[in-house]
């Protein structure tokens, strides 16, 4: 090798390495400036991750069986891309009609022109079926490939349209139960909430928990992604199907007897579960925006808890059970009706203003004498009767889990607005004001061998993946069990005595009827009246009861006529749903067993 | 003659400039080859991000198919379309004369429902993320080469 050639290769060498040199200081020296550290942060902030927001699928509402009467449904939103729409023309053409849209709007919200800033995307509609947007893509397909990237001006083109899929919530029994479910505004996106009912008591559970998180764009730095848990599903004590009964019952019985409304409870006396619950007006849940035009004038969204009303002779089961429980009076107790009772300055009538003579206290409860129960309670005195009536949840919410239960405070001795008076009316219903909810579950201590249990219609939680079922809760024990057992027989006997329409062929049936007058102005006596009956069966094992109540019957104002058909009805139903044998086939199954 | 012997033993100059060149590139190729390494690595880390993303993607379209298509079902046996095809199949209510009871040994009646099992079962599933998707490749040098421990997995996590 020639030295000149040796000598060129060191210079060669040498040059390449301090060009190396440099480019590794130039590059430290980029790394360790300062702007390179603001640049970087900038990048990271601006680009290295996207905020974004998870909103977990709201929880299912199951029946007692497992059928769905609260869901989700998939639907789009529709938009446009500002940047890249090309033919705002066929854009209104093409959306023109679907969800109330017309061609003027989307075609102004089609050509508004893009800002990178400020007006990058334009929400066209929402709330669309998948169906719409099958039809929607097979349309802006057809279009691109007519005329790719939409350059041709005189040719349609899509381009720029595009939809995003979210749930909204669904109601597949559309007005079923409405009352109880209440509903979700799901077309408030960002804050819908619950309304009434299940969806409002139980919202926060339902809704889950949304997390906002930073998503990472550079997938380095991909690892696990937040796993947003769905909210939690809720299985209720109702019964779909005899929900549906009891709500067509109702309705048929509202119109055939004139009446302003209705409402009627079905309950399990021995756990506080309710099986149904029905009241009118309904409004389809998947339009719950109208709800406001079948509600007018501040309808209760649910009458059963959120209306109080003067619940008349239905009361004096509660008024006789207390009696008898403290020994006031017994099974051979008497009462001489003169027909009328003079007690705080006032004289208290019967229903028909004549006295009935010598009767028992189931002759009393039979023909539901006021004058009667105006005397036991005036002979249990002011503390008794009034403790009774708080231990039977009087005056106190019934604390039932849905949203809006209103309750009328009971005035006892002592309150600026009680008067002696009040002793003897409230004890046949006068006077004092309740919800059906609460009546419903004072007399179902009464079928339940005294225990109070706590009305509800949650059966379980369903949450993470497991179920949680509810247990059952004692709120009180207003009365002993033999107290309730002698009041179980003598509302049966009572029952039979007059031929009641409210009972069931086959079946041993306790109640009561109700007939209300409604004061107008404070001034009893006008022709409306509230009509109700409670009842419940088998009476040796009570396992269900039902409470109807029709406000102001046109066609008659008795609740012995009115309501006591409707009670009869639903329970000859009932009892096939329940599968509960009549009496005799339980005797005859009972020896077959044995 | 030392000198002669020297030259002829001494290698021949173009055989010293291979080898020359030979040794200043030994270590950039050791460097290629590790540069080439870390970008298969990070390329495939790369690749198993995108795809965790498109799966999160695809489950979030899952949860929402099974929520439409568990809504249309309940559309479909709802309480008025079964009433409907059931008044279409010619059934009616059984009057009371025709309905009867017969005990059946043991019948408990129909159970509650059962939408999840209850707690107690342990049926949740653990993280599906393979902990080697959070190893880097320096980890993954310093435990398999340099760390003799078996369960010595650091990830970055």
């Amino acid at each position: 090798m020639k030295k000149s050639n040796g000598l060129r290769l060191n210079l060669i060498g040498i040059s390449l390495s301090l060009a190396s040199i440099l480019i590794i200081l130039q590059m430290v020296r980029i790394q360790n400036s300062t702007k390179h550290q603001e640049l970087s942060e900038w990048a990271d902030e601006e680009y290295s991750y996207a905020v974004e927001n998870y909103y977990p699928e709201r929880g299912n509402i199951y029946d007692r069986w497992g059928r769905l009467l609260a869901g989700n449904e998939d639907v789009y939103e529709v938009g446009v891309m500002l940047e890249y729409v090309t033919n705002p023309s066929t854009i209104a053409q093409t959306l023109d009609g679907i969800n109330q849209l017309n061609y003027k709007e989307i075609f102004s919200a089609a050509s508004k022109s893009y800002d990178p800033e400020k007006s990058v995307y334009a929400v066209l509609t929402d709330f669309l079926p998948s169906g719409v947007i099958d039809t929607l893509s097979q349309i802006k397909q057809d279009f691109e490939i007519e005329n790719p990237y939409g350059k041709k001006e005189n040719l349609p083109s899509l381009r720029g349209v595009v939809w995003n899929p979210h749930l909204k919530r669904s109601y597949p029994e559309n007005s079923l139960a409405s009352n109880i479910l209440g509903f979700y505004s799901y077309m408030d996106r960002e804050n819908g909430i619950g309304y009434y009912g299940i969806e409002e008591y139980y919202d926060d559970l339902l809704t889950g928990m949304p997390i906002e998180t930073f998503m990472p764009r550079n997938p380095y730095l991909l690892e696990e992604l937040p796993d947003v848990p769905a909210g939690a599903s809720l299985v209720l004590t109702i019964d779909r199907e005899i929900q549906a009964m009891v709500e067509k019952k109702l309705d048929d019985a509202v119109e055939e007897h004139e009446a302003e409304s209705g409402t009627v409870i079905v309950m399990d006396p021995r756990n506080g579960e309710i099986l149904a619950m029905a009241s009118q007006p309904r409004v389809n849940l998947n339009q719950y925006w109208k709800y406001e035009d079948e509600f007018e004038d501040k309808t209760p969204f649910n009458r059963a808890i959120s209306e109080t009303y003067e619940p008349g002779s239905v009361f004096k089961v509660l008024t006789m059970s207390a009696a008898f429980d403290n020994g006031t009076v017994d099974e051979e107790t008497i009462f001489n009706d003169p027909g009328r009772f003079e007690y705080g300055g006032s004289v208290i009538y019967n229903w028909n203003r004549r006295g009935w003579g010598k009767q028992t206290m189931q002759g009393c409860m039979q023909h539901s004498l006021n004058v009667c129960l105006a005397w036991v309670a005036t002979e249990m005195g002011n503390n008794d009767f009034y403790e009774y009536l708080q231990a039977f949840g009087i005056g106190r919410r019934s604390n039932i889990d849905l949203g809006g239960e209103e309750i009328w405070p009971l005035s006892a001795p002592g309150d600026s607005n009680w008067y002696p008076i009040q002793l003897a009316t409230n004890s046949f219903g006068q006077g004092v004001a309740v919800t059906p909810m609460q009546l419903a579950a004072a007399v179902s201590a009464v079928a339940n061998e005294g225990k109070l249990m706590k009305p509800h219609v949650l059966k379980a939680i369903i949450q993470d993946g497991k179920q949680y079922d509810t247990s059952p809760q004692v709120l009180s024990v207003p009365i002993k069990p033999k107290t309730a057992r002698t009041m179980n027989l003598m509302l049966m006997e009572s029952l039979k005595e007059e031929s009641s329409l409210a009972t069931v062929p086959g079946y041993s049936i306790a109640g009561k009827t109700g007939t209300a007058e409604i004061p107008v102005e404070g001034v009893y006596g006008t022709e409306l009246t509230n009509a109700s009956f409670v009842g419940w069966g088998p009476v040796n094992d009570p396992q269900f009861l039902v409470y109807v109540w029709i406000e102001k019957p046109g066609s008659s104002p008795w609740g012995s006529v009115v309501a006591a058909p409707v009670f009869s009805s639903i329970t000859q139903d009932l009892v096939k749903f329940l599968d509960i044998p009549p009496d005799d086939n339980i005797q005859n199954l009972t020896a077959k067993s044995t | 003659m030392a000198r002669k012997r020297k030259q002829a033993y001494k290698q021949a100059p173009w055989r010293r400039q291979i080898q020359s060149i030979g040794l200043s590139l030994l270590p950039v190729v050791a460097i290629a080859v590790i540069i080439s390494l870390y970008l298969i690595i990070s390329a495939q880390a790369a690749a198993a991000g995108l795809q965790i993303m498109n799966l999160h993607y695809e489950e979030e379209e899952i949860l929402r198919t099974i929520a439409n298509q568990r809504s249309q079902l309940a559309w479909i046996t709802s309480y008025s379309q079964m009433q409907k095809r059931t008044e279409k199949m010619g059934y009616e209510v059984a009057p009371e004369s025709d309905v009867h009871y017969i005990t059946i040994a043991g019948y408990q009646g129909q159970n509650a429902v059962l939408i999840a099992p209850p707690p107690g079962v342990k049926n949740r599933p653990t993280s599906i993320n393979n902990d080697l998707y959070k190893q880097s490749l320096s980890s993954w040098i310093l435990s398999t080469f340099f760390i003799n421990s078996s369960n010595s997995l650091e990830g970055d996590s």
